[in-house]
């Protein structure tokens, strides 16, 4: 889970509500370009942003890591079974070799990139989100919702979903050593019989979820939760000329991004 | 402050009332405390007050309920929560915001306080529980006692004028136990609020309270000055509330006509200066100084007799020294690189009784967890039993060494108590016949005979931590690992539990018990292992570790009392130290023997 990151850049100082769009204009110039060039561009763009706020890189390599498998696969799975037809360019369109004698399954070139779009994409998204997370504060982002007209109710929710998520993780861990130590295997063979080994520590789970449930309640209505329908908001949202500097910023290159893409039809495969 | 009239309160699907016709009215200004054992009806009282009874939690409730002046069956609890802080047992499921901050500011966020008060009331607030600075600390990172002072800080943002505590320390060391003391003291010198502390143990509230209010099944049975309960031993027997240890040994001697009830000492000088006065009363014929001068050496003698008596039979197969433990070089390390264990060397034989203490993160737990695989060592190695766990799988441990944890709601999981032993059985791979007599076996020895097919969770806390060890024996361990096996039991539950485990000590069973309960473990273990930041700075007998004041500072720990009472009257003890009350009786009982 990735925290929120105390520091002191442009990026953390901007609105979220400009984050939001920055977030936004990645998600739809990466989406707009097929060729793994372009999205090799777009990473290096979120790898700088990334660098700006300092971002822990072990943890974000942690993250990676398990990854590898599917990148691989990905790139296998598009190189196989990408037709030639699906691409418009001739250099796409040519087959390096086939799987299968006959001219079975044959790998495309453009099959092959197509993998590689895919998986630049699938990692700036990443480091582009991280460097939302981290940037910007829990408080932020319940303002961002309530800013949005998301009900308060489900705004609370969220909050209290992410605040708990470290909780449970370590109810998970005790309750499972507390197994361990009754000499319960977790290695049983089979669906039925690994779905038996996850019993004692799904129930346990479960029943200790719903009495902290019951004492949560208890202890936000304790606390006044509930009296009134909004509550005090600590810190109000404020456009500085730094957001609308930004947005232009993000605004202009948008438009230059459709204009490359539809003006003159580069970036496809 | 607090009037209730003729409360009585039924949970629904109970067929008891949890409360009975409870009359109380409290006034401003005063610290209360309400004790009972478990099941007595404090925390149900707590929520009458709030109104969460019966707002929340439905039931037949009849009678009434007035605080500062507020009817609770009128007010929503929302708004009662403006006069009444109500702070929960439990402070992990209190703390609703990721920073301490957002924390803070929760309740007054919710009684739409103007963002410019509220961050006065976080910093107040925080001050008033010492958390000052804490503001942006993320709240899962904090402390057990941090996060205690944290729940109360949360309620104190919202400016009650009461403040209802529910057993605020029962999971904490010696000295978060004393911070949340010290805490509540100031607070009522500071802010001149009504304080109800609901709790089981007396030793800490002793001068801190103005009165004494007891329930017991249901009902208002006492009510009065601290002192003068104390003073009752019957009384607190009855009740299932722990007696100060001192009292118990004033009271032997009001039993046998010494002093005046009012003489029983409730600390430790008072204590001191009355053995001191009946010695040479008692430990001879009264009215011959002199004579009582040289019973004083003799007795002496005896009373090291005695002592070695006691010692002779604590240690019993001595001769044949089998290893249960034997641990080389541990070091462990978190993934995060921080050194959790650095260089622990320790040897346990075969039957011993062994208490690892020391202060929260002093690596305790860490520790005894590699004792049966579920922590692998960073480097150095554990034998147990002649098995490395760097080799052996927990599971095959298992069958050796037992490992009670502190909630047994982690482990319980199976619909009837029977079921529940028969788990761990099963993962050994017991069948039929002989799993059946094992788990009938184990539940007439630990008295859970009456439950067996009842759900464990219709259970109080105490029969589920008896569960637990339960289910652990079933194996029968020849090493049993209980990891603060009394935490949030009232005294009757405690003494069920240690009674069980001497029980198991007698038969042979190794012990090793980690504990904050420093009465406890000078009671019971033979053998008491000091940690601190992750090493063992003090290893001996309960004797040897207690008169070491200067250690016990070190580790943040404090001797029991009867131990600082031993310590006081060294002049007359000579080389001797007593930890329980029975020896402080054997110094007399002899005396008593001559003057017949």
């Amino acid at each position: 889970m990735l925290e929120y990151l105390p520091g002191d850049t442009l990026i953390h100082r901007l609105d979220v509500r400009t984050k939001m769009l920055g977030f936004a204009g990645f998600l739809i110039v990466s989406f707009l370009f097929q060729d793994p060039m372009f999205q090799l561009g777009i990473f290096l763009s979120a790898g700088l942003l990334a660098l700006w706020i300092k971002i822990p890189l072990r943890r974000i390599w942690g993250m990676m890591i398990p990854l590898i498998p599917i990148i691989i696969s990905i790139i296998l799975i598009t190189g196989f079974t990408f037709a030639p037809e699906r691409f418009e360019r001739d250099s796409s369109q040519a087959i390096l070799f086939y799987a299968l004698p006959g001219e079975g399954l044959g790998a495309t070139v453009g099959g092959f990139l197509m993998g590689t779009t895919f998986i630049l994409r699938l990692i700036s998204m990443m480091i582009v989100s991280s460097v939302l997370t981290l940037t910007t504060s829990m408080e932020d982002f319940t303002q961002f919702f309530q800013k949005m007209k998301v009900p308060a109710e489900v705004v609370m929710m969220l909050t209290m979903a992410i605040r708990f998520i470290p909780t449970l993780d370590k109810k998970r861990r005790q309750i499972l050593e507390a197994q361990k130590a009754r000499g319960t295997k977790f290695k049983e063979k089979g669906i039925i019989g690994s779905i038996r080994s996850y019993l004692p520590i799904m129930i346990p789970l479960f029943i200790n979820s719903i009495m902290m449930a019951n004492s949560l309640s208890m202890a936000m209505l304790n606390r006044g939760y509930g009296l009134t329908r909004t509550w005090t908001t600590l810190r109000q949202l404020t456009f500085n000329s730094r957001d609308y500097w930004t947005m232009a910023l993000i605004g202009l290159g948008l438009g230059m991004a459709f204009y490359v893409r539809f003006g003159l039809q580069l970036g496809v495969l | 402050m607090i009037e209730l009239e003729d409360l009585s309160y039924t949970y629904p699907n109970a067929s008891e009332p949890s409360l009975k016709n409870i009359n109380l009215s409290l006034e401003k200004g005063k610290f209360v405390a309400l004790l009972g054992s478990t099941g007595a009806g404090k925390t149900t009282l707590s929520l009458c007050l709030t109104g969460l009874i019966p707002q929340l939690l439905e039931g037949k409730l009849s009678g009434r309920v007035r605080v500062a002046g507020k009817d609770v069956g009128k007010n929503a609890v929302q708004t009662l929560a403006k006069v009444l802080g109500l702070v929960l047992q439990d402070p992990e499921t209190q703390i609703i915001g990721r920073s301490v901050e957002e924390d803070t500011a929760f309740g007054p966020r919710n009684f739409l306080v103007p963002a410019k008060e509220i961050e006065q009331r976080i910093d107040q607030s925080l001050a008033t529980v010492r958390l000052t600075g804490y503001n942006q600390r993320l709240t899962e990172e904090l402390s057990g006692g941090e996060k205690q002072r944290l729940a109360i800080a949360g309620v104190l943002a919202m400016e009650p004028e009461i403040l209802v505590l529910d057993e605020p320390t029962s999971e904490l060391d010696p000295l978060g136990r004393s911070e949340i003391y010290d805490t509540l003291t100031d607070l009522r010198r500071k802010k001149n609020l009504t304080i109800l502390l609901v709790d089981h143990s007396t030793e800490e509230l002793m001068d801190k309270v103005d009165e004494v209010v007891v329930l017991n099944q249901g009902e208002l049975v006492w009510r009065g000055i601290p002192s003068d309960l104390l003073r009752n031993l019957p009384l607190l027997r009855r009740w299932g509330i722990k007696p100060l240890p001192v009292s118990e040994v004033g009271w032997e001697f009001y039993e046998k006509g010494w002093i005046s009830l009012a003489e029983i000492p409730l600390d430790i000088s008072s204590a001191e200066s009355l053995i001191r006065g009946l010695l040479p009363l008692y430990g001879n014929r009264p009215g011959h100084p002199l004579d009582g001068v040289k019973y004083l050496g003799k007795s002496h003698n005896q009373v090291q007799q005695h002592g070695e008596n006691l010692r002779s039979k604590r240690e019993p197969n001595h001769s044949e020294k089998v290893l249960a433990v034997e641990i080389k070089d541990l070091t462990y390390q978190y993934n995060s690189g921080k050194s959790a264990l650095r260089g622990i060397n320790l040897t346990i034989n075969s039957g011993e009784f062994l208490a690892l203490i020391g202060q929260n993160g002093a690596g305790k737990t860490t520790l005894a967890k590699h004792f049966n695989g579920l922590l692998q060592p960073t480097s150095g190695e554990v034998i147990i039993e002649g098995m490395n766990t760097l080799r052996v799988d927990t599971s095959e441990l298992a069958k050796t060494v037992g490992y009670v944890f502190q909630n047994p709601d982690h482990q319980i999981f199976s619909a009837t108590v029977e079921k529940e032993l028969e788990f761990g059985l099963k993962n050994a791979g017991y069948r039929g016949s002989e799993m059946k007599n094992r788990v009938a076996e184990v539940l007439e020895y630990t008295g859970l005979e009456p439950y067996r097919s009842v759900h464990p969770f219709s259970l109080g806390k105490g029969e589920r931590q008896v569960i637990a060890v339960a289910s652990i024996l079933v194996l029968k361990p020849k090493l049993l690992i209980i990891d603060e096996p009394t935490t949030g039991s009232d005294w009757t539950g405690v003494q069920t539990m240690m009674a069980l485990i001497e029980k198991l000590h007698s038969a042979g069973t190794t012990i090793i018990m980690i504990s904050h309960d420093m009465d406890l473990v000078a009671q019971y273990a033979k053998r008491v292992i000091v940690m601190k930041d992750g090493e063992i700075t003090l290893d001996g007998t309960p004797q040897e570790i207690f008169s070491n004041e200067e250690v016990l500072r070190e580790s943040f720990l404090a001797a029991p009392q009867l131990c600082k009472l031993s310590l006081q009257l060294k002049d007359v003890l000579g080389p001797q130290f007593f930890v329980k009350a029975s020896e402080f009786l054997g110094m007399f009982e002899s005396g008593e023997q001559r003057g017949c």
